[in-house]
């Protein structure tokens, strides 16, 4: 037991005993009692009526009656109360805090909970998506960004996509969006502005194919008064040479700009359609019949192991395989060996290319399709590629949701591998997919 | 958690189900304006293939509607809604069709953009279509908004543009009149143009529709046909 406490039972029951004494001496030791239990009651009444007070008004100055036990009581509860207030305080402060953190950020957060409602999202959210705060709560976020595309994502679960919505707010806008789980079945949306990206994108895109459709016109009449000059007898006779590389030079230039037109028109086209049916095996060979003939080529090789098709547009697997090989043949010596692969397994074909070339360092091979990227910078531009026929097959191979991957041994060859999903790859019945596979 | 009033029965299996359907409708409100946003830029940028597109993805919205209108005979018979609920499904019914109408104008326009990415392009390149169009999904767009949120102020908002997008056929066909006596031989053309801006103008009427029922569905009064703007207003 508390010293408090104690002394609150000793002083009860000396009231007591002093009441019960006086009245003892007057002969009235009952009325004694009684009166002492009455000033009892009076004073822990008027103690618990201001304690009460006291904590209704929450006014603790007020509190002056207090005295032994109560006095204790209520320094306690008022120690508690502060404290509570403070953490109080102090945990509106860090929320206040992080709001502000996240409402300073340029990107849109909008927190999911599994059913793809929302619990909570930072101003940049309520601006790029339109969402309101208050009352989209609980909301499911789809049902106010409605784009099938973010329905399908985040019904997919397929966290490390990332999609492209119009924007709902502005005309002409576009959002990124990402979803990244995080604690317990939630969710994190991610809203970006790329409005002005996308704007770039198209910008250097029309730029591209408008600069090379303006050059075409001025080409056309240069290469014409050259090819006619060139075929001119009264030409003096040291005028041949300049003539004759003016033309080649005037080649050169059209092929850059045919393959640039070319590559703005697969840049801005969709996936292809599936509607056509090339033959990988025919090209392949129609590829290597175009060399034949020619001096200081190396040995070309075709493999076709399976005689399945591809669902393709027909032109662009021929430019394709079309660039590939003349890459290969620049690259190859003549005593070297290049092998067009044709293959197809249950997941998918592949056209593979392999050369034994010079090779290509490792650290290069990532910005192999970038334009007018060479290899060796210091390389003379005559061996008769442009730099961009990589760069063709790269979209050719994002129009058919195909991948490139390029491995490389430095002065024993490279090898180009175009894997086709399966669902762009038809078998002939005759062939079954595991002779296929395991011949592969 | 849950977003409406319609969610607070006893049978959390009726809950799902008309959160289910609110929400099925609301993807078949996106798909629908996409399905718009991308006829408008057939239109306006002359992408024949972008607009062909349109007008074959036109069974998507077709084969949600069946599944909405289904969805909702289903709910009827097992569940026999009353008030809110029976107001929600009516109001869905009627909102499912009038969507499905947009998906067609939608089909409609993407079939002209492709046509007319066949012909002479005018210098503006369509600009009164682009902001025909621009006005009418916003339309669509705060009329699905305010059926999400079940707001019937933004509902009121988007009855009141429909008179703007009126307005504007009317200058667009004044416009396309002209032309038209100008120069015969662009009949063709703009007589495309004139259809391609019915549709936009008949999406805008669909999309007031919808707000009707949003109003219906909350407040339990049927607007249609009056003069609601004032009426509402007051309250």
């Amino acid at each position: 037991m508390p010293g408090s406490s104690r002394k609150f039972v000793l002083g009860i029951a000396g009231i007591l005993l002093a009441g019960g004494l006086i009245g003892w001496v007057y002969g009235h030791a009952a009325w004694g009692l009684l009166v002492a239990a009455l000033v009892i009651l009076v004073w822990q009444t008027r103690q618990l009526l201001s304690f009460n007070r006291a904590v209704y008004t929450r006014d603790f100055e007020q509190f002056r009656y207090g005295e032994g036990i109560w006095q204790q009581m209520f320094s306690r509860f008022n120690y508690e109360h502060e404290r509570a207030l403070r953490s109080k305080r102090e945990y509106r402060r860090l929320l206040k805090e992080i709001r502000r953190s996240t409402d300073a950020m340029p990107d849109g957060a909008v927190i999911l909970d599994e059913e793809n409602q929302i619990v909570m999202c930072n101003k940049a959210a309520k601006q790029l998506g339109g969402l309101k705060r208050k009352k989209d709560r609980g909301q499911r976020v789809d049902n106010i960004l409605r784009d099938p595309k973010l329905t399908k994502l985040l019904r997919t679960d397929a966290f490390a996509q990332e999609i492209e919505i119009p924007s709902p707010v502005k005309d002409e806008g576009w959002l990124n969006c990402r979803v990244v789980p995080y604690g317990a079945n939630q969710k994190l949306l991610f809203l970006r502005d790329i409005t002005e990206q996308i704007r770039l994108t198209k910008m250097r895109r029309d730029f591209v194919a408008n600069a090379s459709h303006e050059l075409r016109s001025p080409l056309t009449v240069i290469s014409g008064y050259l090819d006619s000059l060139s075929e001119d007898p009264d030409l003096e006779r040291n005028w041949a040479q300049p003539v004759r590389q003016m033309q080649e030079q005037a080649q050169r230039m059209n092929t850059v700009v045919s393959e640039l037109l070319e590559l703005s028109r697969l840049e801005s086209a969709g996936p292809a359609s599936k509607d056509e049916v090339v033959d990988v095996s025919g090209l392949l060979a129609a590829a290597k019949k175009s060399y034949a003939g020619q001096k200081d080529v190396a040995d070309i090789e075709v493999q076709s192991e399976s005689s399945a098709q591809l669902l393709a547009a027909g032109n662009e697997i021929e430019s394709l395989i079309t660039n590939l090989l003349s890459n290969a043949v620049r690259h190859t010596p003549a005593d070297g060996h290049i092998s067009l692969t044709w293959r197809v397994d249950p997941e998918g074909g592949e056209i593979i290319v392999t050369d034994t070339g010079e090779g290509i360092p490792a650290d290069q091979i990532p910005r192999l399709t970038e334009r007018f990227f060479r290899v060796h910078r210091g390389r003379t531009r005559e061996d008769g590629g442009v730099g961009l026929g990589l760069a063709i097959v790269k979209h050719v191979l994002n129009r058919h949701d195909a991948e490139l991957s390029v491995t490389s041994d430095l002065g024993r060859g490279s090898e180009f591998c175009c894997r086709f999903p399966a669902e762009r790859v038809v078998l002939e019945p005759p062939v079954p997919i595991v002779s296929g596979g395991k011949r592969g | 958690m849950e977003a409406s009033n319609f969610t607070d029965h006893i049978s959390r299996r009726f809950n799902k189900d008309i959160e289910d359907l609110r929400n099925t409708v609301l993807s078949m409100g996106g798909l629908v304006e996409t399905q718009l946003s991308r006829a408008i830029a057939a239109i306006v940028s002359g992408d024949s293939e972008l607009g062909l597109k349109v007008a074959n993805d036109d069974y998507k919205v077709n084969n949600l509607e069946v599944d909405i209108d289904e969805e909702c005979s289903r709910i009827l018979a097992t569940r026999a809604p009353a008030a809110g609920d029976l107001r929600l499904i009516v109001a869905i019914i009627k909102t499912i069709t009038d969507l499905e109408r947009i998906g067609d104008e939608a089909e409609k326009i993407g079939f002209l953009a492709s046509k007319l990415a066949g012909m002479d392009r005018p210098a503006d390149s369509y600009r009164e279509l682009k902001n025909l169009g621009s006005h009418v999904s916003h339309m669509l767009r705060d009329a699905m908004n305010a059926f999400a949120r079940l707001d019937v102020a933004e509902a009121l908002e988007v009855v009141k543009e429909d008179e703007l997008v009126d307005d504007e056929y009317d200058a667009i066909t004044r416009q396309c009149i002209t032309f038209m006596m100008e120069d015969p031989r662009s009949i063709k053309r703009v007589m495309n143009v004139t259809w391609a801006a019915r549709s936009l103008e008949r999406i805008g009427d669909h999309a007031k529709n919808i707000c009707e029922y949003v109003i219906y569905m909350v407040e339990g009064r049927d607007v249609r046909h009056t003069d609601i703007s004032e009426d509402l207003v007051d309250e």
